[in-house]
């Protein structure tokens, strides 16, 4: 597991992937950190991870897209899969490689808010729920990434699926408004990304919530390490 | 060492392999022959775990691969029909990932330093892997199969796309690592297998058609076990003479060759070896022997018999088949016909019809 990490990780930081993941996404938080601090002179810390959100979103797929399928195309999973290591670590290990980038983009995400303690006291309970909301989130997109991109050999056709799904995902609370079904309804809500996100940028620490993205993110490399198994047997 | 019984493996309606099974000794170099598509690679991927049979069992040292995956995988380095290299990494990244990968237990960089230099990559060694000719690449390939010194090396086609001297390189290196690994190893070059194995398997549509001692295998399986001898004699006398000796069956005169030299053919019985008679008869005559050939099949021509789908070939083969079946076990106790009867093909054949009906 430690060396698919390693290698996965330092493959980022060797091709321009990794890089330009982790510049986007921190020049939007500096870019909207500035709006929403300078020129909308708020104080409401959400609104920038409520677009950040969004943002995770777009960048994620690229993060994941290569991260299953490569292996198949260059045929590096047959060393993967002949050495002696259980699938799910080998899973697991590209997994956390994955959720590394984002991490790291993540927390120098919190840059802005560290230069502003010099001049004010941020609310630091608000923000670090927003972080930790958008590690959880982000890690299930993640593990959904992955599994995605293990299931076909074509980076785009992950890149793009994934996206579709977090999008879906996304707008799935709109459609709990239309349903009439009740039962129906609770299932969708129950499973959307973004009503489990909101109470963490209300600086609340919601089990509940914690336990469903980490779940998603156990099921899906869970999954992955399937689908990469039944590939012996296709 | 490594047994497979057995082994079938099915994509969808087409049969991959059927009813493969062998045994391959400690420290024996075994050459896997036959034409692309024949199931070598399957039976490779099988065998290192990579994919799973249909029905059937693979063993390593006793260790069956589907109860102890770990075990068996640690036993066997593998290499590949397309070595499985990262490009973006260097030489020097890569082994030591393949390294930590395989859990090697070796001193690190003792081990890694030796491979490189068994495998003749040193001066790469810091250079990135896609930039590397396919030839460096191969031997990359090999180098992180021998990483923790398995007992087991399986090679798929190792010599692919080097240079003539790169491929004399790696033979050599491959019948050096025979002494003390249990090597595996395909090709569809015939000359390497001969050059290199002490056993050959022939696979052919995902059968076994044959399996035997490298030099003696096309021997045993040619039907044909005439002697073509050229004397200078008096041509009748000759035949006469020569028909004469024990062992003895048919013997043609093809007619003066060259001034006062004859062709003759001798056939005798498959079992008995008449050159020391013969060569007997001719000096107490005074006959000097100018040459003697042996009409064997050489390993090609078994090689285009064993594998060839044209009914000529079929009708051949099973005449083989007969001629094989008699043959018996020779003195090293390594030749093994594991032709199916005559009866089992037609049986499969039936088979197939039920199949497609």
């Amino acid at each position: 597991m430690k060396a698919v990490f390693k290698r996965e990780l330092r493959s980022y930081f060797a091709s321009p992937i990794g890089y330009v993941c982790v510049a986007a996404l921190l020049a939007l938080y500096g870019y909207i950190y500035f709006q929403v601090m300078a020129s909308g002179s708020s104080s409401n810390i959400s609104a920038l991870y409520a677009s950040m959100f969004t943002f995770s979103m777009m960048v994620i797929p690229i993060i994941t897209m290569r991260s299953m399928s490569d292996d198949q195309k260059n045929k590096t999973d047959q060393a993967l899969l002949t050495a002696p290591v259980s699938t799910i670590s080998i899973v697991t290990g590209k997994f956390l490689a994955c959720f590394f980038v984002y991490f790291l983009a993540s927390t120098l995400g919190l840059l802005p808010a560290v230069a502003l303690t010099f001049f004010a006291s941020p609310p630091w309970g608000m923000i670090l729920g927003n972080y930790l909301g958008t590690l959880l989130y982000g890690g299930a997109m993640v593990a959904i990434g992955v599994f995605v991109s293990s299931l076909t050999v074509s980076q785009i056709i992950a890149a793009i699926v994934t996206f579709a799904i977090s999008v879906f995902l996304m707008m799935i609370d709109a459609l709990t408004a239309s349903l009439s079904n009740t039962w129906l309804s609770a299932v969708v809500s129950w499973l959307s990304f973004q009503s489990r996100y909101t109470p963490f940028t209300q600086g609340l620490f919601n089990i509940p919530s914690a336990v469903f993205f980490l779940s998603v993110m156990a099921v899906f490399i869970f999954l992955t390490a399937r689908k990469v198994e039944s590939r012996r047997w296709s | 060492m490594v047994e497979v019984k057995n082994l079938t493996k099915r994509y969808g309606l087409n049969m991959a392999l059927k009813d493969v099974s062998f045994k391959v000794e400690e420290g024996t170099i075994v050459g896997f022959l036959g034409p692309n598509g024949a199931g070598k690679s399957t039976t490779m991927n099988i065998i290192t775990g990579y994919l799973s049979a249909t029905s059937g069992e693979v063993t390593v040292s006793g260790k069956n691969i589907l109860d102890e995956p770990n075990e068996v995988k640690k036993l066997i380095g593998y290499l590949p029909e397309q070595p499985p290299l990262y490009l973006d990494m260097t030489v020097r990244e890569y082994l030591n990932f393949m390294y930590d990968l395989k859990k090697v237990k070796q001193p690190r960089g003792k081990h890694i330093k030796e491979i490189c230099e068994i495998t003749k990559i040193e001066d790469v060694y810091n250079r990135l892997i896609g930039n590397l000719s396919k030839g460096y690449r191969q031997r990359v390939g090999i180098a992180q199969a021998l990483l923790g010194n398995p007992p087991v090396l399986i090679l798929d086609e190792p010599t692919v796309g080097l240079d003539p001297k790169q491929i004399i390189e790696i033979r050599n290196l491959i019948t050096n690592l025979g002494r003390n690994h249990t090597v595996i190893l395909s090709s569809h070059i015939l000359s390497e297998i001969q050059a290199v194995c002490q056993r050959i398997l022939v696979i052919n549509h995902g059968q076994i058609v044959a399996d035997g001692a490298t030099d003696t295998l096309a021997h045993d399986l040619s039907s044909d076990h005439r002697l073509v001898l050229r004397v200078e004699a008096p041509e009748r006398e000759a035949v006469h003479a020569i028909r004469e000796l024990e062992h003895v069956t048919e013997v043609q005169s093809f007619g003066e060759k060259e001034p006062g030299i004859f062709e003759l053919s001798v056939e005798a019985d498959p079992n008995a070896d008449v050159r020391k008679p013969l060569f007997a008869l001719l000096a107490r005559k005074g006959w000097p022997m100018m040459s003697l050939k042996n009409m064997d099949l050489t390993l090609e021509d078994l090689f285009l018999q064993l594998t060839s789908t044209d009914n000529v070939y079929q009708e051949e083969k099973e005449q083989e088949q007969q001629a094989a079946a008699s043959v018996q076990i020779g003195p090293e106790g390594m030749v093994e016909v594991s032709e199916p009867s005559a009866e089992e093909v037609t049986e499969e054949k039936e088979e197939k019809g039920e199949e497609e009906a």
